[in-house]
């Protein structure tokens, strides 16, 4: 893929430890009985590795053609069921992610990249040493959708960041569809306020909040009779690496 | 009490019934998660190949022409630094811009990084933009004007996480951006914002017979067919009517720079217009040719507006005197 040599390979190296990891929880998660989003580890690891061999031609598989986007293909309808199921009703499984949109978009820009990325690769040998990679007059055409993806997932990194919370466990977690519906939302202008209505109002939402949790998800959010999350900021960690990747990757792409 | 403190003390003491209270982002979290975003991008297109060829530096010693000497030595000396370490400095540079939009992401930092963005905006603003050609005469609203790098710093201000009110009751600070300066203050940076941009679109730069025509077309090179589409018949309908387009340009930038202190609703959307016909103008940052460095002027004059974007407290409240008025009226 284009891109100094270096760079790519940090990236590369970026995406095979968010591999290892993410195998690593898979199997801390069987064995221990904490929860953790299996589809989005699991995801994260066929991912990993499917982009660290993009990036660095050394690291590629030698996978059959049209596996890799059979494969994300697959993911995507995945992911895309659970988005309509998030709204239809709460997600009632600790083990299933809360966010499936996300996901959603990052199994269709590989599907795009995979499918896009040979007929660049072309161009480019043939063009010489470049300094930006060439895309076919096909991905030309569609390097408006390369854009939105971009943003959308570098979007979706700074939304993990404002969710990121060093001193507190319970806010890297993620959301809470379900008990943030039940909750009052706090009034434009309230923040400077906030350490004295969160008392205040906790205590007005525990109304709501007890009737909800009757119907909430047993998430890896959830009160604390349910198991504890595993390792809730480092998959956080995780879904940043990916997206930022992703949204290099794509930026090349445009 | 600052916002970021406020928020991470309670969300120290939070449970899982708070969870969702932090979930729910008021406006200006929201325009700073914006401005993160545009941070992150930046970041991310420094990272781009063309940016760690020779071109990069050139076209930053390029910024120096027409500015005064004593400003133009040092963007040329710089220039030239980067280029004898251009891997090291251009890679430093991405990372600085990715650490200020995750910074600004993360409520923990935001202050920091709201601070730091602005001494790096200033900074980009004179070594790399040479002031936007504000000083060289060559300042344009359609090529970037007044430097797209100074309006990150002027958003950072009108962000920043405090409230000249600590209880955010003040009735005159109906729109974010005048929480933290106040709202005169705010209305006034509105107004040389706006204002300045009608002034460029009368400099020789934009208002030459093919001037805007020249600028716009220009950005085709390189672009996706629609988007050259776009930009190569915009340059086509202003060919010879750059003085009209500039009279034009400066009649609406007026209105929008004069209109914050009466019909401010009105005035933002229609500021938001021009911010969308401006960014097609840029060729969208020149994002699609691979030697984009920003998104350029435009989506940050867009984030500017919706900080003036009136609240829906102030809203209520306008509502509610117009009401009263209107009963006492018939009531006489």
């Amino acid at each position: 893929m284009g891109g100094p040599v270096w760079l790519s390979a940090i990236f590369a190296a970026m995406m095979l430890v968010v591999a290892v990891y993410c195998t690593g929880r898979l199997v801390v998660a069987r064995r221990w009985r904490r929860p953790t989003e299996l589809d989005t580890d699991g995801a994260h690891v066929v991912m990993g590795v499917a982009m660290a061999g993009m990036l660095v031609s050394g690291l590629r598989a030698p996978l059959p053609t049209g596996l890799w986007e059979g494969v994300f293909g697959a993911g995507a309808v995945w992911f895309g069921a659970q988005a309509l199921r998030a709204r239809r009703g709460p997600v009632t499984s600790p083990w299933r992610c809360l966010h499936a949109a996300p996901h959603l978009v990052e199994c269709v820009a590989m599907v795009y990249m995979f499918l896009l990325l040979p007929a660049a690769v072309v161009i480019k040998s043939a063009a010489g040493r470049m300094g930006a990679m060439a895309v076919s007059s096909a991905g030309s055409r569609f390097s408006f959708l390369a854009l939105l993806m971009a943003v959308f997932l570098l979007g979706y990194v700074i939304w993990l960041g404002d969710r990121l919370m060093p001193r507190s466990p319970a806010l890297a977690l993620a959301a809470q569809p379900p008990a943030a519906s039940a909750l009052v939302a706090v009034p434009s202008g309230a923040a400077t306020s906030a350490s004295t209505s969160a008392t205040a109002s906790a205590t007005a939402s525990a109304a709501a909040t007890a009737s909800a949790s009757a119907t909430a998800p047993a998430a890896c959010h959830a009160a604390a009779p349910a198991p504890r999350c595993l390792a809730p900021r480092c998959a956080l960690l995780c879904k940043a690496a990916m997206g930022m990747t992703m949204g290099y990757m794509l930026i090349l792409m445009l | 009490m600052s916002e970021s403190v406020a928020v991470a003390r309670a969300a120290a003491r939070a449970g899982p019934a708070d969870q969702a209270r932090f979930a729910a982002l008021e406006p200006r979290r929201k325009l700073q998660l914006a401005l993160a975003l545009v941070w992150l991008l930046d970041g991310i297109l420094q990272f781009q190949p063309w940016m760690f060829s020779k071109a990069f530096p050139q076209m930053l010693a390029d910024s120096a022409q027409g500015n005064p000497a004593v400003l133009a030595a040092p963007i040329t000396w710089s220039a030239g630094l980067i280029g004898h370490h251009l891997t090291v400095l251009n890679a430093l540079f991405a990372t600085i811009q990715v650490a200020l939009g995750l910074g600004i992401a993360c409520r923990a930092s935001v202050k920091y990084a709201l601070g730091a963005s602005v001494a790096w905006s200033l900074g980009v603003w004179w070594f790399g933009e040479g002031f936007g050609g504000v000083l060289a005469g060559t300042a344009s609203p359609v090529n970037g004007a007044p430097g797209a790098v100074i309006l990150y710093a002027l958003l950072a201000v009108l962000l920043w996480p405090a409230d000249t009110d600590p209880a955010d009751t003040d009735p005159g600070a109906p729109f974010v951006a005048g929480r933290a300066v106040g709202r005169r203050a705010a209305q006034a940076l509105w107004l040389v914002l706006w204002g300045s941009l009608a002034f460029f679109s009368l400099t020789p730069a934009s208002r030459a017979p093919q001037a805007i025509s020249g600028t716009i077309s220009a950005m085709a090179a390189g672009e996706p067919s629609w988007l050259a589409w776009i930009d190569s018949h915009a340059a086509s309908a202003l060919a010879h009517q750059g003085l009209a387009a500039s009279i034009v340009l400066a009649a609406a930038f007026g209105i929008i720079a004069a209109g914050i202190y009466a019909s401010a609703r009105s005035v933002i959307i229609a500021a938001l217009v021009m911010t969308v016909a401006l960014w097609l103008a840029q060729g969208l940052g020149g994002i699609f040719t691979g030697m984009g460095t920003d998104v350029e002027s435009a989506p940050l004059l867009a984030l500017i507006a919706l900080a003036f974007w009136p609240s829906a407290t102030a809203a209520e409240a306008a509502s509610a005197t117009a009401s009263a008025t209107a009963s006492e009226a018939g009531a006489a």
